[in-house]
């Protein structure tokens, strides 16, 4: 990954690592010669220009991207995001370590803001795939379950509604009027519980706004149950989609240590 | 005049523009003019660091345990509920007891100070119990509820009524021994943990979600989320697990009742 920092403006910081280009850390376009790793945490000092110290940690993560922070003595300096940093004022571009904005003077706020915004918006992300997710199985689970039964529908519609359906299914007896509602409301209780998972889980990104950590991690609960509810209903769903189950619960791993990191931090 | 001239030799730690004589803070970007105070954000991102990994091991106590309990569930899902005998019934929630019991062991200073007598004074007591029934009449009023509607709870006593268990084996199992597990669980181990991590609000809703969810009866989120904040709260102005125990069983108890006799 590549990372901007635009110091003041004649300072520009730039580091590469990962990737299949090689790693390399330069200021105003010259490289600084370190030995740039990706295993464990390290620690790169090296010195500005005009004198100042500078570090960069740089902290693998589980499969994510490496967390990395760069300090000029002992300060925390802001990435340059992908969009422009806008005035909480007057909503002019600003540049991201401007203490104030220049075009109406209002006072920026410290880098740990930015640093904790992005906490904030790991720790909602999670949740916000979770509802997006369940939104989008609802009506998928709806037509899948409907395309299941059909066959059976198709045999029922031929058979005098009183009569007792010959085979035992799940070790009861229905009637074929009886068995012919159960799977007229079959497709509808999956879409049904769906949505009110993914209402729930909007409502929690919604709040993990304010309280991310106990949003997350409510997230992160109700998601382990819905896996363990299909697995006892149906055990096979378990090895279904295997990959997304694993690639959500690192991102909800993910979103409780945003959320940690941000407590730690405002203390 | 002395005040705006610039001291020579002293440069502003944080962006090295010379700084003024006597100042205590840089004047272009607002810093600390004393070096010791940089060294005071240092120790800070040091002291964020430790309270982040305390934290994070705290959580993870709170999974490790959430899922151990999951697990158990799933277990006894999956070998089915036999409706003939209750010992599948009776194996998990005897090793739901021992998993709990274990959790609380190895961190018993957490747990011990709850284990006390409940502490409030007669007005307390009387408003923590008009509360209590308060509670009873709401979740009877619910069940009755989702009764009505057609929805179909699972009844757990065919299964001992099969077997010839009598109705005393079936509170004991049923209905006293969750409540301990459960109480000591949630209102115990998670309840204390998230605390030191979130505080005492955030804590109540995070352990009854979490209590509510493992029950794992969709229908059954809302009053069992209901049922965490009543226990939780019992436990904060008591600080003791015993007035929510008591709560906890005697509801179990009554809905044990209803099952057996009055349907």
């Amino acid at each position: 990954m590549e990372i901007r920092w635009d110091l003041d403006d004649n300072t520009v910081i730039d580091l590469r690592v990962g990737g299949f280009r090689k790693n390399r850390l330069t200021i105003n376009e010259n490289e600084i010669p370190v030995d740039l790793t990706l295993r464990g945490k390290n620690g790169y000092s090296f010195q500005l220009p005009d004198g100042r110290a500078a570090t960069i940690s740089v902290e693998p993560q589980f499969a994510t991207r490496p967390l990395v922070e760069l300090r000029i003595d002992g300060n925390l300096i802001a990435p340059t995001g992908k969009k422009p940093t806008l005035c909480a004022g007057c909503g002019t571009a600003v540049k991201p370590n401007d203490k104030f904005c220049s075009a109406c003077g209002h006072e920026m706020p410290p880098a740990e803001h930015y640093v904790h915004k992005r906490y904030v918006k790991e720790a909602t992300g999670a949740i916000t795939l979770l509802a997006v997710l369940f939104a989008i199985s609802g009506p998928l689970m709806y037509y899948l379950t409907q395309l299941q039964s059909q066959p059976l529908m198709e045999k029922l519609a031929g058979m005098d509604p009183d009569d007792t359906y010959p085979e035992k299914i799940g070790g009861d007896i229905y009637t074929v009027s009886s068995l012919k509602a159960q799977l007229e409301w079959e497709p509808w209780s999956a879409l049904i519980v769906n949505l009110i998972l993914a209402a729930i889980m909007a409502g929690l990104a919604l709040w993990g706004r304010r309280a991310p950590l106990p949003a997350v991690l409510i997230a992160a609960a109700t998601y382990a149950v819905v896996i363990v509810l299909n697995a006892i209903i149906e055990p096979m769903s378990l090895a279904q989609g295997i990959l997304m189950k694993v690639l959500i619960i690192v991102f909800l791993v993910r979103g409780i240590k945003a959320a940690l990191a941000l407590r730690a931090a405002n203390g | 005049m002395d005040e705006l001239t610039e001291q020579p030799g002293l440069h502003c730690p944080r962006c090295q523009v010379p700084l003024r004589t006597g100042a205590k803070f840089c004047s272009a970007c607002g810093a600390p003019a004393d070096p010791a105070a940089i060294d005071t954000e240092r120790r800070q991102t040091a002291r964020d660091g430790a309270r982040f990994a305390l934290h994070w091991i705290g959580i993870q106590r709170i999974i490790f345990l959430f899922g151990l309990l999951l697990l158990s569930t799933l277990v006894l899902g999956m070998i089915g509920r036999d409706d003939t005998t209750p010992w599948s019934e009776v194996v998990m929630s005897v090793i739901d007891a021992v998993i709990v019991f274990a959790f609380a062991a190895s961190r018993y200073w957490q747990i011990l100070p709850l284990l006390g007598p409940p502490q409030a004074d007669m007005r307390e007591a009387i408003r923590l119990l008009a509360l209590a029934l308060a509670f009873i009449a709401l979740m009877a009023g619910y069940f009755a509820l989702i009764e009505k509607a057609g929805i179909p709870i699972i009844r757990v006593s065919s299964s001992f009524e099969a077997a010839g268990w009598g109705i005393g084996l079936m509170i004991l199992i049923d209905a006293i021994m969750p409540a301990i597990v459960e109480e000591l669980a949630f209102r115990g181990i998670i309840q204390t943990e998230l605390e030191q991590i979130t505080g005492m609000r955030e804590a109540l809703l995070i352990q009854a979600a979490l209590f509510s969810v493992l029950h794992l009866l969709p229908m059954m989120f809302p009053s069992h989320f209901i049922m965490g904040l009543c226990f939780g709260y019992l436990r904060q102005r008591t600080k003791s697990l015993y007035p929510g125990m008591l709560l906890h069983a005697s509801w179990n108890t009554l809905a044990i009742c209803q099952e057996v006799y009055w349907t």
